[in-house]
């Protein structure tokens, strides 16, 4: 909210300085975001010299100046023929500025004359109410120079961001009623009790007829009013709040908003039909054309003001077209309500509609405040009108309103702050912020009705620390049951996952969690697949951010295309993160792990050793990872994920559960996402992992350092190279033989002098007993088994 | 073969060995005195013409010279064979070196790793929650009904299920709550959703949650525990300052600025001016909470405060773009290792 410093000043004595107020209001919860000079932000208004006057034939009713602000020389055309002559210093408003009553000054061209900015009158400045002349100063004033430093002009504005509990801060008044309570500083209390007029009776009716959406309906009726435009001290405050001006009577009423916080609407008396007024629901189907010109349909939980045939004004929120005061209107009926701060927030959601009247009903007005504001806004009108008719104030206030009574008592007090205030600091607090009661330890507190953030006991003690200051209490460690727990599983889990990927070179990224759905659409899945079945917002940022990934690849691939574009062509990064699936309760949320790698494996460049990657790169890092958490990842060749190269990809499965997928990615996917090959993805669910991950930690074989000595026997034969070197590892596997320790693949070739559709592999086989050093005779005569069950089994020659 | 003559041999071995500067030198001094042709192989076989008395002392003298020579020559040798492996290759050894790859973890998962670090010694439990939150447990448990209007405060993305990206870690709060009995202390991390985007908001972002109820913990507690937090996490003299506020769920609520790192306080652009720069909200859980979560406000009170990571790992590293963390280039990212 913004809140002119000269218009507190007109109801508390300040005693220090914008700065130091600012300071005050943000440590007492009210943070002051920004100090400043509303004249300041209407942009160049400086001081020129007059240079010259030209009077071109061609030109009837304008003349054209020459001035400068000593640095350049502008052309202006201005009527004020009589008014200007050369030597003279005015008040000029440079191209880009913005004048008092919101003219944007610009560059115009006027039968071929262009007119660089303009002079403007005192009115225009926003010094005084004077239109009738041009703001000439003194020959001898300094050129180039803002007015308002010449006229010493200072208007600071604070920028008080008001929390929303805090309704009653939302006015001028409010604001130095808590610096009041703050500082002590003298506020001088705004009192109209007594209204020295004689007042007509009222010439209508008025109806409550929604007791649960108005709890407080006052208004009067004032004949003779003339609307125009409105004095300049009322333009001048609405200017500094940043509101603009519409007529003296709508202009009163938002300007007693900004004084005191309580919404007013003016209505023209002869646009309610038989002078009724009914506050009642909106009916059925109801439509209603508001002040902006928008027609809306209300709702039945909608609170409205109506005469005896249609809604006139959407109830505290906005005032209706055909209701409003307009220049012609000569009687008016001012309104001055307490709605239900909930229906009145429903409504404007529903109807999407923020008002600085709804702002402030949300937020609690003051019951106690509504005849105030009438008397109030009578009191400014009858100041331009004196001779106006005013009637009495019809009030309906059905259900008076009462405070709550907290019950508080000082031990609870020192339980919540955690130290002991003296009695008679917290007597002094309380007594500000209501009605006390108080006997022996225990209070009872009836808040003043404009705080109606004050409800509980807890309460109280924000209030009691706010005034005893934050930075005043003291810093101390809890006494607390001692215990600890031990990090959940998942989290460890996901740290290891993330640490071996890190010693592995990949980079961690993280995505957003929603996408473009087309992104999905793009990996060419199956239509039942169940990633296509996507959550999605109702309210998104854009398209490309409206649906919850259901897997972490376009993330992954947009992050690579964001890299590829701007010179990054090597990559290998991953993601853990969740995707989401719908169901029943809320929805399915699983971590997941993603891999990309792209580009070249970079090798030392003076060795000239660059290749693209291959699958065996992602492969690799597959096996090494699953070696490194001690899961025996089974990749299965042939993914079925239909965005993969079959023949370059597999499903990784654990335990007989697919768990995942890795492989390369279809080209013409990869240029779908403008990317290029060499890429390759993985996918992993890493919750499934979880649990074997630590059921395998918890079995470790140990292996010794070796008592006897191992030996080695090399089998080189000539296969069919379609035989997998899968089918040659799990029948030796299942082999079971003594002493094999293990088999290496030392040697694979291919072509001359080899048959065409076959291949030479060598094998190497490592022999050790654990109890003896093994002879020769031993070995040979199981590696001569060995070779004959491989010639046998795989049709295999020797070589 | 004379005295003297054995004698100038003996002169000019040593003379010799003084001077051999490689290999081949040692080599062909080897040959010239102690090879089968080498000058003393060849007088110690010409001394058996002279008398015994004078044969035995020149024999004895030749024999000790040659070993000494043989002696010096070993040790002469392992001091040529060294400097031979001094010798540089040809080769740039400047060259750049082949190096492991080795990657990183993103910036704004090693801030969270280092905020619930500093909580989980002082027996902290870290806990995640859903992030598809329901309007029960996102709002109205947190004492924010539908009518509230802090849920401006939140601008909030909806889904067609009625369910709702969760605005914030504090309905972490209420699940830890319901799934334990009092006294309890966690750590919430995790990402958040608000539907606003610019320079310095993201859609999605990162928040830490952390609770605390027992049945004495206090408002000055609460500052202690925020205080040691700040200064784990910005050094011990950071500046602190503690101001009132208001969060439904909190009741008294604070807020908590530390001095401006990146201006010390004199005022710039990241601190508006101000000097002080805010870290966190924080309050004494509000009772309606407690009762949302049938805890009796009676006997157990507690705290909660919320922070968001990435305006911590922005002041700590100095990023002024808050897009940065999720664009993932590669050169930011390789910033942190």
């Amino acid at each position: 909210m913004r809140v002119p410093i000269t218009w507190l000043a007109e109801f508390i004595d300040l005693r220090d300085t914008p700065e130091k107020i600012a300071e005050i209001l943000t440590l007492a919860g009210h943070e002051v975001e920004e100090i400043f000079d509303p004249y300041r932000k209407l942009g160049e208004i400086v001081s020129v010299k007059i240079l010259e006057v030209l009077r071109p034939e061609d030109l009837r009713e304008v003349c054209l100046c020459k001035v400068t602000d000593g640095k350049e020389v502008y052309t202006v055309l201005t009527t004020a023929i009589d008014q200007v002559k050369s030597g003279q210093v005015v008040a000029f408003a440079k191209p880009g500025s913005m004048t008092f009553d919101h003219r944007r000054i610009e560059t115009k061209v006027v039968k071929g004359y262009e007119s660089k900015g303009s002079f403007v009158s005192p009115f225009e400045a926003g010094v005084s109410e004077i239109k009738d002349r041009l703001l000439i100063f003194s020959e001898e004033t300094e050129i180039g120079k803002s007015i308002y430093d010449l006229l010493q002009i200072k208007e600071p504005v604070l920028e008080v961001a008001i929390t929303p509990n805090r309704g009653d801060l939302l006015s001028i008044y409010g604001i130095t009623r808590e610096l009041h309570l703050i500082t002590g500083w003298d506020l001088k209390v705004l009192s109209l009790d007594k209204e020295k007029l004689p007042l007509i009776s009222y010439p209508g009716r008025i109806e409550i007829q929604d007791t649960d959406g108005c709890y407080r309906y006052a208004g009067r009726y004032l004949r003779g009013v003339k609307v125009g435009e409105s004095p300049f001290f009322v333009l001048k405050r609405l200017f500094l709040c940043g509101q603009r001006p519409i007529n003296n009577i709508v202009d009163i009423t938002n300007y007693v908003l900004l004084e005191l916080g309580q919404p007013l609407h003016a209505f023209d008396w002869n646009k309610i039909r038989g002078g009724e007024i009914l506050i009642r629901r909106a009916n059925p189907q109801e439509k209603l054309t508001l002040l902006d010109g928008r027609e809306i349909e209300l709702h039945e939980k909608d609170l409205v003001i109506a005469d005896r045939e249609e809604a006139l004004v959407l109830a505290g929120i906005m005032g209706g077209e055909s209701s409003g005061v307009s220049e012609s209107t000569e009687e008016i009926f001012l309104e001055s309500a307490w709605f239900n701060p909930k229906r009145i927030r429903l409504s404007g959601q529903r109807h999407r509609i923020t008002t600085e009247s709804s702002y402030r009903f949300e937020r609690k007005v003051d019951p106690e405040g509504i005849p105030l504001a009438l008397k109030r806004a009578t009191e400014l009108i009858l100041a331009l009108m004196p001779n106006i008719e005013v009637s009495e104030i019809v009030d309906q206030y059905p259900c008076p309103y009462q405070p709550p009574s907290i019950d508080i008592n000082l031990r609870k007090i020192h339980k919540i702050l955690g130290f002991e205030l003296g009695r008679e600091k917290i007597d002094s607090f309380l007594f500000k912020l209501g009605e006390v009661k108080c006997e022996g330890e225990a209070y009872s507190i009836r808040p003043f009705s404009y705080r109606q953030d004050l409800s509980l006991p807890e309460d109280l003690v924000e209030e009691i620390a706010r005034l005893y200051g934050y930075d005043q209490i003291p810093t101390t460690f809890p006494k607390a049951t001692i215990f600890s727990a031990r990090p959940r599983s998942d989290l460890i889990f996901n740290k290891k996952v993330k640490e071996i990927l890190r010693a592995f070179g990949f980079y961690e990224t993280i995505n957003y969690s929603f996408i473009n759905p087309g992104s999905i659409e793009a990996l060419n899945l199956n239509p039942t697949d169940r990633r296509l079945d996507v959550i999605r917002l109702t309210n998104p940022i854009s398209h490309s951010l409206s649906v919850m990934r259901t897997t972490l690849l376009p993330g992954l691939l947009e992050t690579a295309r964001f890299n590829i574009h701007r010179e990054v062509e090597n990559l290998r990064i991953f993601e853990v993160g969740k995707v989401f699936y719908p169901a029943k309760d809320l929805a399915e949320e699983r971590e997941f792990l993603g891999l990309l790698l792209m580009g070249d494996m970079v090798k030392t460049p003076w060795e000239g050793k660059k290749r693209p990657l291959d699958l065996f790169d992602l492969k690799g890092v597959l096996e090494a990872m699953s070696l490194a958490m001690k899961l025996p990842l089974q990749l299965r060749p042939g993914s079925e994920e239909p965005f993969l190269k079959a023949g370059q990809s597999f499903d990784i499965y654990l335990e007989g559960k697919r768990v995942g997928y890795a492989g390369a990615m279809k080209k013409l996917i990869i240029e779908d996402f403008d990317l290029k090959e060499p890429l390759f993805v993985a996918e992993l669910d890493l919750e499934v992992l979880v649990e074997p991950y630590f059921r395998a930690q918890k079995n470790i074989t140990v292996n010794k350092p070796p008592k006897y000595p191992s030996t080695f026997r090399d089998i080189t034969c000539v296969m069919e190279k379609n035989i997998p070197f899968e089918a040659i590892e799990k029948f030796l596997l299942n082999l079971k033989l003594p002493y094999l320790e293990k088999v290496d693949l030392v040697a694979l070739y291919e072509g001359e002098p080899i048959p065409q559709g076959h291949k030479s592999i060598s094998l190497r086989f490592w022999y050790r007993a654990e109890d003896h050093t093994l002879r020769d005779e031993e070995v040979e005569k199981i590696h001569e088994d060995i070779a004959k069950g491989l010639f046998d089994h795989f049709r295999a020659k020797p070589r | 073969m004379k005295i003297e003559e054995i004698q100038r041999i003996k002169d000019e071995a040593l003379r010799e060995l003084r001077a051999l500067r490689s290999l081949s030198d040692l080599e062909n001094f080897k040959v010239k005195f102690l090879g089968k042709k080498g000058s003393i192989t060849q007088a110690l076989r010409e001394i058996k013409g002279l008398p015994l008395e004078e044969r035995k002392k020149t024999g004895a003298e030749l024999n000790q010279l040659r070993q000494y020579l043989e002696d010096e020559l070993e040790s002469k040798k392992r001091e040529l064979l060294f400097l031979e492996e001094d010798k540089p290759l040809d080769i740039d050894i400047t060259l750049p070196g082949r190096r492991p790859l080795y990657g990183g973890v993103h910036p704004l998962a090693k801030v969270i790793d280092e905020l619930c670090e500093v909580f989980t010694p002082l027996g902290f439990e870290v806990v995640t929650g859903p992030e598809i939150e329901s309007e029960y447990y996102n709002f109205t448990a947190l004492n924010i009904p539908e009518w509230h209007p802090a849920r401006d405060m939140q601008a909030t993305f909806y889904l067609q299920s009625g369910a709702l990206l969760r605005t914030h870690t504090s309905p972490i709060q209420i699940r830890a709550m319901l799934a334990r009995k009092p006294p309890l202390r966690i750590i919430a991390p995790g990402k958040v959703y608000r539907c606003d985007a610019d320079v310095r908001h993201s859609p999605m972002f990162h928040q830490v949650e952390g609770l605390m109820v027992d049945r004495e913990v206090s408002f000055s507690d609460l500052k202690g525990v925020l205080s040691y937090f700040a200064r784990e996490v910005f050094g011990e003299g950071t500046r602190l300052r503690f101001r009132p506020s208001y969060f439904p769920f909190t009741e008294p609520s604070l807020e908590m600025d530390i001095g401006c790192v990146i201006c010390g306080g004199e005022g710039c652009r990241v601190c508006s001016n101000t000097g002080w720069i805010e870290i966190l909200g924080a309050g004494m859980v509000h009772p309606e909470v407690l009762r949302a979560v049938n805890y009796d406000p009676e006997q157990w009170q507690g705290f909660a405060f919320g922070l968001g990571v990435e305006r911590i790992a922005m002041l700590k590293y100095g990023i002024d773009d808050i897009r940065l963390f999720f664009e993932n280039h590669l050169y930011f990212l390789e910033s942190f290792k």
